[in-house]
């Protein structure tokens, strides 16, 4: 059944139209491709506040700076804006399950990711689609092990995550009708990343009790051209838009306190089990996303800090 | 409120206890007496479906089956205007033998396939097709098979056209263990089955098949160096031992659960890299993609010790508050308590590492798929 009492787009999605003269002298000289000005090892400056929504238990919100602007960009063209991460989620609960439900000795955690319609390029639907559901999944996952759910037994809570601004997949101007195989959805390993810090602050501000705060972190492998060689490099927090490949990437959900993982998601062909000067195995992956994760933590932590301080304050 | 992503488990916590105590010993006793790398007997069989093009069945021995079937239909591919601009550079050239090969590159070039050519639906009875353990479930399956890119690029016909695979998976009985492993390497086989017409018209003409299915080719060809779909492994963890292939009761005691999906590079002949023992060489394998499970361990009951059990001599905690710090601080051996937090870093890489070591799981499955016939 069509959703008739909103006024919807096009169903197939739309897209800023991409001029031809950008189009035929991008792949080569690339001087309109962004490009990673920070260096491999420094993730995104990221802003966190807590206690957003006054309606909810618990809420947060997140924004990641967006990337600068290359320097060719000044024309103006809506496709060439780039945008940052924003997210922002609320924690309905801890509330009692509905009487007819079933007993259950512990709480029942509920997740939601759901992007805005135009947090993406593509326009998304307001039916949640495989993407977001998987996004569900992963949050689920990484948050059941914080949370110390028998503690409330016959209740539930939800966790809520809109998406603002989504990251994008690839630079525009690889979407060329068809995309690079494999380029695909490289962005939803951020979104994941952002999702799980944001969801943990909303948690504590909720005041629903954890075994620690939980952070999330990305590190990608990616292969870029440096002179006349492609050399392989190992970042943390990548963008998507400004790598022309990435070859894997890694999100984990890291407690630092027990030097625990919630939830790991590997993607991406990764080589042999120990690592050489060509390639990388899983494990130096793993470790620098527990880096940015280590990084998104002490943001977490400050921006819990100055809401307790506000809290006690007042 | 949704339902937990595997089904409930109907043991008490007296019995969780029992079974977590036994699967840490070291080593592990599992409940079937396996050994923790062994996996349950199947029956696997290949094309048993004449209406598709390549199918797959796979039964375990506690009962559960699934069936795959590939199917491919011709699709027109959506016109790019990148390549189009291309061609018209290269047609302004002079030069014809610099024409020549790089048109051969730009051939290479747009034989990239799409990941959208590629269609998976799983079906898991009693659940919604929209509910979460499908939907995670062809999407651990697709983003295994989609890793390298590799395979999207076996469906491109010419510019023009291209195949479009829809890969049904169906799990026939209720999901008595969590069934990803089945489902992996029921499409695993069923991939290999899979054959697509012979093309007979050339370059960017309308495609014409030989309607011959004896001269059909395989999807994956059946050379010297086969190329193998991947396969998606469970793994899991209770203390320090890491248990591969769980059952349902296994996994409800589990501390971490992870599938780990592994794919195999082609031998490269030149190396020379013979494992001298076994005449047999040793596989290239490649971590494709690690996804973590939530552990249906975290949702059980907890038991209650005999000093807080009024039927045992023992007096109750006055609030609900107070029994949960009570029980929480004692570290009573044999009353079950459901895991918290996370894995260890070092336990997650020990776990990848027994998949993808030399003699490892991995390779034991990949050599057990290997047997079997196929049509």
């Amino acid at each position: 059944m069509a959703d008739r009492r909103r006024i919807n787009g096009p169903t197939g999605g739309t897209s800023a139209p991409v001029f031809s003269k950008y189009v035929i002298k991008s792949p080569e000289d690339g001087s309109d491709r962004p490009s990673r000005t920070r260096p491999g090892n420094v993730p995104r400056k990221m802003f966190l506040k807590t206690g957003v929504t006054p309606s909810a238990s618990g809420s947060a919100y997140l924004e990641l700076e967006a990337s600068k602007q290359s320097l060719t960009s000044t024309r103006g063209l809506a496709s060439l804006s780039t945008s940052g991460l924003k997210l922002t989620c609320t924690v309905h609960g801890p509330r009692p399950l509905p009487k007819s439900a079933p007993f259950s000795p512990h709480i029942i955690l509920s997740t939601h990711v759901k992007y805005a319609p135009f947090a993406t390029r593509k326009r998304r639907g307001y039916i949640r689609d495989s993407t977001e559901r998987d996004l569900g999944v992963h949050l689920e996952t990484a948050l059941r092990g914080v949370i110390i759910g028998d503690r409330w037994p016959k209740s539930g809570v939800d966790v809520i995550i809109t998406i603002l601004e989504g990251e994008e997949d690839q630079w525009w101007g690889d979407d060329r009708g068809r995309a690079a195989a494999g380029a695909e959805e490289w962005g939803m390993m951020s979104v994941l990343s952002g999702c799980v810090t944001v969801a943990s602050a909303a948690i504590v501000d909720a005041g629903i009790d954890c075994v620690d705060v939980v952070s999330g972190g990305v590190a990608a492998i990616i292969r870029e051209p440096k002179g006349s060689l492609m050399s392989t490099m190992l970042v943390l927090d990548p963008v998507p838009s400004e790598h022309q490949e990435i070859l894997a990437a890694c999100v984990v959900a890291y407690l630092p306190g027990r030097d625990e993982i919630t939830d790991i998601w590997v993607r991406g062909e990764i080589g042999p089990l120990r690592s050489n000067e060509k390639s990388f195995s899983y494990e130096d992956l793993a470790n620098n996303a527990v880096q940015a994760a280590l990084g998104s933590h002490r943001v977490l932590v400050g921006a819990l800090k100055e809401t307790a301080d506000m809290k006690m304050h007042r | 409120m949704a339902p937990s992503s595997t089904q409930q488990v109907l043991l008490s916590p007296a019995e969780l206890s029992y079974l977590h105590t036994s699967l840490s010993l070291d080593p592990p006793v599992r409940p079937d007496a396996r050994t923790s790398s062994q996996f349950r007997p199947l029956i696997a069989e290949t094309d048993i479906l004449p209406g598709t093009n390549g199918s797959a069945r796979i039964c375990f021995a506690d009962g559960t089956e699934a069936i795959v079937g590939i199917k491919a239909e011709v699709e027109k591919s959506r016109p790019s205007y990148q390549a189009s601009a291309d061609r018209n550079v290269a047609e302004d050239d002079d030069d014809e033998e610099d024409e020549e090969t790089r048109r051969d590159e730009q051939l290479a070039k747009e034989k990239k396939g799409l990941n959208e050519w590629v269609e998976m639906s799983v079906e898991i009875p009693s659940f919604r097709d929209d509910d979460s353990m499908p939907v995670f479930m062809a999407a651990m399956l697709s983003e295994a098979l989609l890793a390298d890119g590799a395979f999207t690029n076996k469906l491109w016909i010419n510019r023009r056209f291209h195949w479009k695979l829809y890969l049904d998976i169906l799990l026939l009985s209720q999901p008595l263990s969590y069934p990803l492993p089945l489902l992996s390497l029921t499409t695993h086989l069923a991939l290999l089955s899979t054959r697509l017409p012979r093309l007979k018209s050339e370059e960017d003409e309308d495609p014409l098949f030989d309607d011959d299915w004896a001269a059909s080719v395989f999807l994956y060809p059946r050379t010297q160096s086969l190329i193998r779909p991947p396969v998606t492994l469970l793994v899991m963890s209770v203390g320090n031992n890491i248990i591969f292939d769980p059952t349902k009761e296994e996994l409800a005691v589990a501390e971490s659960v992870l599938a780990v999906s592994v794919g195999e590079r082609p031998q490269e002949k030149s190396q020379g890299d013979m494992d001298v023992d076994s005449g047999k060489p040793a596989r290239d394998l490649r971590l494709l993609a690690i996804r973590t499970i939530d552990p249906p361990s975290r949702l059980t009951p907890a038991g209650v010790p005999n000093t807080l059990n009024t039927a045992t001599g023992g007096t109750a905690a006055g609030t609900t508050e107070q029994a949960s710090s009570k029980r929480e601080t004692m570290e009573e051996e044999g009353v079950w308590q459901p895991p918290r937090g996370g894995a260890k870093r070092k336990l997650i890489a020990a776990m990848i590492q027994a998949v993808l070591a030399r003699g490892g799981v991995a390779e034991e499955v990949l050599d057990g798929l290997d047997a079997v016939e196929l049509g």
